[in-house]
């Protein structure tokens, strides 16, 4: 499988550090909203040539991190989110080549925190869901 | 029941290089590592205390931090995984295991240079389930709790 051009208007998210690193995790916007994607590649797998768990979990939370960090934004411009909690569920397995589409929803948002649900899939098939909680820091208290 | 029926044929391949010359940390030694994502973000380390007790670790460089200089929650949720797994494979008696589920609660932020630590727990297995459980600390200091469930393969 040869990976496809990503869609016009998408562009790397997280670029320094473990963003970086680990991805390239591409961000943009469709008919659906904000969606986020990884072209699996070598360096993402485990032992058992699959989409490593560390690596799903990783794009979930940049994912969902992303989506915190922007809804915090809208009730302050200098307001940071950071997670509490992430509770993860490895639905499906990872093949080399596919593309991953990550959505985060935001269930709630109270001034201080942020209950957050995502998902991974690609195309129908579902490779993880996974709810969040996040704080919302530096925003008038 | 031989030795070589209960070890997972993935854990006889030779080990991959971390992408990073790491010097370990005192007492530690470099774990081998089988899963490319793993040598990737690596080297691990690992020291079995006088009791048996296991101890992993990673020390936290730039290419483990977010934006605001802390490690990645999806680096501490990596070092989760490889842990948590070979805790539930080893408690399994060398079945390969996958990650069913994994909830962590980000207690404080682990910053570079540091030295993250993981204790892993085996809480429960059934025939096809382990109930793993972790604490993550920095000098001492909690950093991450996590829980998970694996399924051990090939049972029901």
């Amino acid at each position: 499988m040869t990976a496809s051009p990503f869609p016009a208007g998408f562009v790397q998210v997280q670029t320094q550090g473990f963003g970086g690193f680990a991805g390239p995790v591409m961000g943009g916007n469709n008919a659906k909203g904000a969606l986020y994607l990884l072209d699996i590649a070598p360096q993402h797998l485990n032992g058992a040539d699959r989409l490593h768990g560390g690596m799903m979990m990783s794009l979930m939370s940049i994912v969902m991190g992303e989506v915190a960090a922007a809804t915090a934004a809208t009730k302050d411009a200098t307001a940071k989110a950071h997670a509490l909690s992430l509770n993860c569920d490895f639905v499906s397995a990872g093949e080399t080549g596919e593309r991953i589409e990550g959505r985060a929803i935001i269930t709630r948002a109270t001034r201080s925190v942020m209950f957050i649900s995502g998902t991974l899939s690609v195309d129908s098939r579902v490779l993880m869901t996974a709810t969040g909680v996040y704080a919302i820091k530096g925003a008038a208290e | 029941m031989t030795e070589s029926d209960v070890i997972h044929p993935l854990h006889k391949r030779t080990p991959l290089p971390a992408s990073r010359d790491v010097s370990a940390p005192e007492g530690f030694e470099a774990q081998d590592l089988h899963d490319p994502f793993e040598a990737h973000m690596g080297p691990l380390f690992e020291r079995v205390n006088a009791d048996g007790a296991r101890v992993a670790a990673f020390i936290a460089d730039e290419r483990h931090l977010d934006a605001e200089g802390c490690v990645h929650e999806g680096m501490m949720m990596t070092f989760a995984d490889a842990l948590l797994g070979g805790a539930a494979w080893r408690g399994s008696g060398g079945k390969p295991c996958v990650t069913m589920s994994l909830q962590a609660s980000f207690l404080s932020t682990a910053r570079l240079g540091d030295v993250i630590e993981c204790r892993t727990k085996v809480e429960k297995q059934t025939r096809s389930v382990m109930f793993v459980s972790a604490s993550f600390t920095v000098e001492g200091e909690p950093v991450m709790t996590a829980t998970s469930l694996w399924k051990v393969l090939g049972e029901r």
